[in-house]
């Protein structure tokens, strides 16, 4: 196998790759700004310079040639070599700041021009602490600055679209915006105006950059240049705490972090996952924070002579227990939701199914014509195939409605769905059935409801997901519930306020907790009011009953998605014809 | 060495009136080294190159590359376009030569980029000139038209089965542009960014397909060499940089202008004979040989050395374009240095950060020396700066900006020196 | 939003020829920007956006483009732009003494132009003329050699009254035409 050495160490490598990309995949650190792995490489930062060399090769034995010591006559190239654009070849030699004195000489020449036009405002700035031009002056810059001149003056504060704004002097040039609206969402709204040291990005006069895309421009951005006008001087990055999601506002469910602060989500951005979302996410996706954290369901409500109240857990859990044993199981209708977790489906099929029920239907939101092909699909839900493998009956919004409105149902009971909201059906659909919501935030259908569950959202209980093309993949808890603790449970990350701030300190808040159980929890302990109860204590007991019990998820578990970002599950070819 | 340059009868502007008719071109021999190899089978594609490789026509935009040698890095033909891109951009300070071909000998250029043409199985011959040349754009046009009207261009031409578009395409005022990547780049309708080599313009150049980049002079000379061989042009001036030369000769001279002579001149002959000497009789203070990037010979450093590549090497300076500024005794040096500097803090396209912030840098400290409120230590950073550019940026652009600083503090130390604030630090 | 600005039948014949030239969609960017700019005066960004729309191409790229290369009026500048080179050899010639007389008799600085929108001021850089410094351009067009201050106080006037300087043949001296011929 074709090796190379770094710093005098020997590593082996396959096919073609840079030496940059090679170095970062070993786990060297190496400076660079404008390199990114899925865009093209303009190596314009000049920030990733190493030494290298070529050993030479005799042409008559076709082998290395050696000197007196029998070492391999090395060639270096004349110039420092940008590693980023560089190709691994057999036999190279790369010394990098760590053996290198005119490595590191050029690490620090080329912050210091970056640096001399650069405002340094980091106290004020949102990068501040995930910031590479940061990061790299502390361990790769110059001591101080002997630039004593006046520094370019360009514009600030420029909105650039409806999420972008530009603070063009902390711009340092890379390019990376562009390539990203030129290779990656193809709507060309960004260009690189006038030259040499006056160059920053911007659109085209009158026009705005409204890129269904354009905020992971802001994460490729190595600088505070680009900034979402909404996240904006919100938050510190090392007051919030990052937690590994998924986005459910599509079925592409792209591989999300979820930003955390006071148990309030402040920030949802992309986590690379190669064969979902790789470094990507659409805008609106980042939007759903507001819905995690905003217009919550907090304690089960309850519907009193037509007045809505708030009940006590055990209440409900009275109430539930006795509306489904009032009832025939013809006259139930139970839905389960797309929108779902596969926990929370899959209990809720187990649920009825020991009461005599075999038939749970969910009603799909698959809207045609808007997906783009690219990381918005036209099904609006993120678990369409969950729903779909646990067998549920799959009913378009019309068959539905159908369905629902000859009022031979006594009982209906739905997971977290907005039927109302989504005019798949209206109240007087409803009749005169008892109906259960199971939900998360207060819409249509849940003031339509007669009893409400609060239930956990996706960022406070772990919840598991089967894209459109077959991704089994799961959620972390990042926010705490009144029931849940951070310290305690060990999967949620805390963040440096959570460790050190104290209730007595003024910018730390104990509230943002919602009253809420996970959906299954809720079915789980109305089963133990008659000892039929499933034993799950967590939800990774749920998913590992599914793995064992329903072949169409064999192999699948919280380890197994967490390891290899998501467990790819055979889509049949009846889901698939449905999925067409 | 051939120093009979006084009896040198020019063959790049001969002396003929209107020659810029294709006519009279005609009329004098022109395009008749087409006729030779289409008609009379003189070359196949493979011995014109090896013919221009052997005359060793080294590039006059700048870089000096043997031309024949560059044509045979092109790739065998694959059936799909080849181009050529000639560089008409001529926007280095000191340079107005290419200039004098557009006005008064197109044709001659014309007949060189067909015969290149044929050499490397081209199938379109880009012209690049910088956008200021408004009028020599106009007459370029009017040249080609004519070439294609007399069936020197476009298909079949000369009924020797091979086919040839020729195009003018204007800059806008961009010198970076006159970089071949860039070039490539702007012809291609993009902004004039630079490109990472590898790949080389042979491999993709010009929508990704195999491309010769050649200056206009360049290509000017190739029919001379069709004419005469290999061995005539090399017998002309310096033997290792052969051939006739323009030199744009400005500055403090008494006839400035263009000068077709053979290369390996002498500074004073050029200076003294050929210009008249420097205006008002006074002394040379610097001459720059090539056009701004080449660093600045001192007036008192300039006996014996000729224009060509070695002998400048030897005297610390390059030969870049053959235009060559002439400054006289009362020219302020650090004045000069400190407006080429701002010429390449200007022109920087800004791709690159030790040429975007470093030309911006060496231009803001000059500004400091210049105005008198520099400091000794200045003048190391300039040379620091220095350091941090050469060599470390995707162009050329970076180093022609830190060689004439580096050499103009290194050779005219005093003339800084007396401009720069004298402190005196308390020593404790 | 180019309602304001249009091109001909005849100019969009033109520009398929352009068109023409090129295997690609982008090239015809720079050729077309020289049309407009020669027809409109300037490339304001409503024009960009006709150039845009014309040549399929998005917005941004035009923009991009036009602040690129400094031959583009991206702002409309006076009727009579005159470029002055002040770099090396003009600069050694003279040729900021041309431009501050220029800045002085028109009452403008580089960079301006005059209020009744006659006369724009430029200090540019090389425009490959060096032989015959100093010197300017005046409006993208004709060339202006050997400037000495007279020279160009008759150039102004001449231009007030609406008259371009003409085209000046520089000699080559090495065929004994001292003397500019006419061409
Ligand atoms: C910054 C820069 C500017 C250049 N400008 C010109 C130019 O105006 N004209 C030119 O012919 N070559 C110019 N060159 C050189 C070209 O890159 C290229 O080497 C040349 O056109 C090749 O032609 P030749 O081999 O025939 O000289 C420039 C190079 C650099 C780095
Ligand atoms: S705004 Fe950010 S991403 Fe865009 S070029 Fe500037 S530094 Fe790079
Ligand atoms: S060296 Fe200068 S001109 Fe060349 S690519 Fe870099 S920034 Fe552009
Ligand atoms: S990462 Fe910017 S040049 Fe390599
Ligand atoms: S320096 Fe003025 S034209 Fe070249």
């Amino acid at each position: 196998m074709p090796e190379i050495f770094i710093d005098n160490i020997r590593y082996e490598f396959e096919g073609k790759p840079k030496v940059l990309q090679f170095m970062l995949d070993q786990g060297l650190d190496h400076p660079f700004f404008c390199y990114h792995p899925s865009l093209s490489i303009p190596a314009n930062c000049r920030q990733c310079y190493v030494e290298a060399g070529t050993p030479v090769m005799n042409r008559e034995t076709n082998d290395w040639e050696l000197d007196e010591n029998g070492e391999r006559v090395i060639r270096y190239f004349p110039k420092l070599m940008t590693s980023c654009s560089l190709e691994a070849t057999d036999g190279m030699v790369i010394k990098t700041h760590r053996t290198s004195e005119l490595v590191k000489r050029g690490h620090k020449d080329v912050l210091e021009f970056i640096l001399m036009n650069h405002p340094l405002d980091c106290p004020i700035c949102d990068q501040a602490g995930e910031c590479p031009l940061q990061i790299q002056t502390y361990k790769y810059g110059p001591e101080g600055s002997r630039f004593e001149h006046k520094k370019v003056h360009k514009p600030k504060r420029i909105k650039l679209g409806p999420r972008v704004i530009l603070d063009a002097e902390r711009c340092i040039n890379c390019t990376r915006c562009v390539r990203f609206t030129d290779e990656i969402s193809k709507t060309h709204q960004l260009t690189i105006i006038s030259r040499g040291d006056k160059n920053y990005p911007a659109v085209a006069p009158g026009t705005e950059f409204d890129d269904p895309y354009s905020l992971n421009t802001v994460d490729i951005c190595p600088v505070g240049a680009l900034t979402s006008a909404d996240f904006r001087f919100k938050a510190r990055v090392w007051e919030m705490n990052q937690t590994p999601s998924i986005d459910i506002t599509n079925g592409k469910g792209c591989n999300t972090d979820v930003w955390v602060r006071n148990n309030l989500v402040l920030r949802i951005t992309p986590r690379y996952n190669p064969d979902v979302n790789d470094h990507w996410m659409p805008d609106i996706g980042r939007e759903d924070y507001r819905r995690m954290n905003e217009n919550r369901i907090s304690r089960p409500d309850l519907k009193l002579d037509g007045n809505k109240i708030k009940s006590s857990w055990s209440n409900a859990e009275m109430t539930f227990a006795e509306t489904i044993s009032n009832a025939k199981p013809e006259e139930f209708l139970v839905l389960g939701s797309a929108f779902s977790s596969l926990e929370d489906n899959f209990t809720l099929q187990k649920f009825f199914k020991s009461r005599g029920i075999e038939n749970i239907s969910f009603v799909t939101n698959i809207q045609k014509g808007s997906g783009d092909g690219f990381l918005m699909d036209d099904d609006q839900y993120p678990n369409t195939n969950g729903c779909r493998m646990l067998g549920f009956e799959e009913l378009s919004p019309a068959t539905f409605k159908k369905k629902v409105s000859g009022g031979k149902y006594k009982v209906i009971i739905s997971l977290e769905d907005d039927l109302l909201g989504r005019e798949v059906i209206d109240t007087t659909d409803l009749n005169s059935a008892f109906f259960v919501y199971f939900g998360s935030n207060n819409n249509k259908t849940s003031e339509a409801a007669d009893l409400v569950i609060p239930i956990s959202n996706s960022v406070e209980t772990p919840s598991t997901y089967i894209n459109v093309d077959g991704r089994c993949q799961r959620t972390v808890p990042a926010k705490e519930t009144i029931y849940t603790n951070r310290k305690l449970n060990l999967e949620m990350s805390v963040g440096r306020l959570d460790r050190y701030g104290t209730k007595f300190d003024n910018w730390v808040s104990d509230r943002n907790r919602v009253d809420c159980i996970p959906g299954w929890e809720f079915l789980e302990r109305v089963a133990l009011l008659d000892n039929s109860n499933f034993g799950y204590e967590t939800s990774e007991d749920i998913i590992h009953e599914i793995a064992h019990t329903n072949s169409n998820f064999s192999g699948v578990s919280y380890e197994a998605m967490d390891e290899q970002l998501g467990v790819q599950l055979k889509v049949t070819k009846e889901t698939k014809e449905k999925t067409a | 060495m051939n120093t009979d340059w006084k009896n040198f009868e020019p063959v790049l502007i001969p002396n003929i009136k209107d020659l810029y008719k294709i006519d009279v071109y005609e009329k004098n021999g022109g395009y008749e080294q087409l006729k030779k190899v289409f008609k009379d089978k003189k070359h196949t594609p493979e011995s014109l190159v090896n013919e221009v490789k052997a005359a060793n026509i080294r590039g006059r935009g700048g870089a000096g590359f043997n031309a024949g040698l560059k044509w045979s890095f092109m790739p065998k033909p694959d059936g799909g376009p080849r181009y050529i891109a000639a560089n008409g951009d001529e926007s280095e300070p000191g340079t107005f030569k290419d200039r004098v071909i557009f006005e008064r000998n197109p044709h001659l250029f014309i007949e060189g980029s067909i015969l290149a043409g044929f050499a490397m199985d081209i199938t379109a011959v880009y012209v690049y000139i910088r956008g200021e040349y408004r009028d020599q754009i106009n007459m370029m046009q009017k040249a080609i038209d004519d070439a294609y009207a007399k069936g020197y261009l476009g298909k079949n031409i000369l009924k020797s089965g091979f086919d040839l578009e020729m195009y003018v395409h204007s800059g806008a005022g961009a010198y970076i542009c006159g970089e071949e990547s860039s070039l490539m780049e702007s012809l291609e309708g993009k902004r004039g960014y630079p490109r990472v080599k590898p790949p080389f313009p042979a491999q993709k150049g010009l929508w990704g397909r195999p491309t010769t980049i050649n200056n206009i002079e360049t290509l000017a000379n190739v029919p001379l060499v069709v004419k005469n061989g290999a061995d005539w042009y090399t017998s002309i001036g310096a033997k290792t940089h052969p051939g006739p030369v323009l030199y744009g000769i400005s500055g403090h001279v008494n006839r400035p202008g263009v000068y077709e002579y053979p290369t390996g001149m002498l500074i004073t002959d050029l200076i003294n004979d050929v210009c008249k000497g420097v205006r008002g009789g006074k002394k040379v203070k610097a001459v720059i040989p090539g056009g701004s990037s080449t660093p600045p010979l001192r007036g008192d450093s300039l006996d014996g050395v000729r224009m060509d590549a070695d002998s400048l090497r030897t005297a610390g300076s390059m030969m870049g374009t053959a235009g060559m500024i002439v400054m006289d005794e009362d020219t302020d040096i650090v004045d000069v240095i400190w407006r080429i500097s701002h010429f390449y803090h200007h022109e920087s396209c800004g791709q690159c950060t030790p040429c975007r912030d470093g030309t911006g840098f060496l231009e803001k400290t000059l500004i400091k020396i210049k105005d008198g409120e520099g400091e000794m230590r200045d003048l190391d950073i300039l040379l620091d700066l220095c350091t941090q550019m050469e060599g470390r940026t995707i162009c050329a652009l970076a180093d022609a900006a830190a060689w004439p600083v580096r050499y103009a503090v290194e050779r005219f130390r005093e003339d800084f020196e007396k401009r720069v604030k004298k402190t005196v630090y308390a020593v404790a | 939003m180019s309602q304001k600005y249009e091109f001909t039948k005849e100019e969009l014949a033109e520009i398929e020829k352009i068109k023409a030239k090129y295997p690609d969609k982008k090239p015809p960017v720079m050729p077309v920007l020289w049309l407009a700019q020669n027809k409109f005066g300037h490339v304001e960004p409503e024009v960009q956006h006709l150039v845009a729309k014309t040549l399929d191409l998005p917005p941004a790229h035009v923009y991009g483009v036009v602040t690129f290369y400094t031959q583009y009026y991206g702002e409309r500048k006076g009727k009579y732009v005159l470029d002055v080179c002040t770099t090396l050899t003009c600069q050694v010639c003279g040729g900021y003494e041309i431009l501050h007389h220029l800045e002085e008799k028109l009452g403008i600085k580089a960079g301006e132009t005059t209020e009744d929108g006659l006369f724009s001021i430029q200090s540019v850089e090389c425009l490959g003329a060096c032989g015959y410094a100093p010197m300017m351009q005046i409006t993208n067009g004709v060339y202006c050699n050997h400037l000495t201050k007279e020279k160009v106080d008759k150039i102004i006037d001449d231009l007030r009254a609406g008259k371009l300087p003409e085209y000046e043949n520089m000699p080559f001296y090495q065929h004994g035409d001292p003397e500019p011929s006419k061409s």
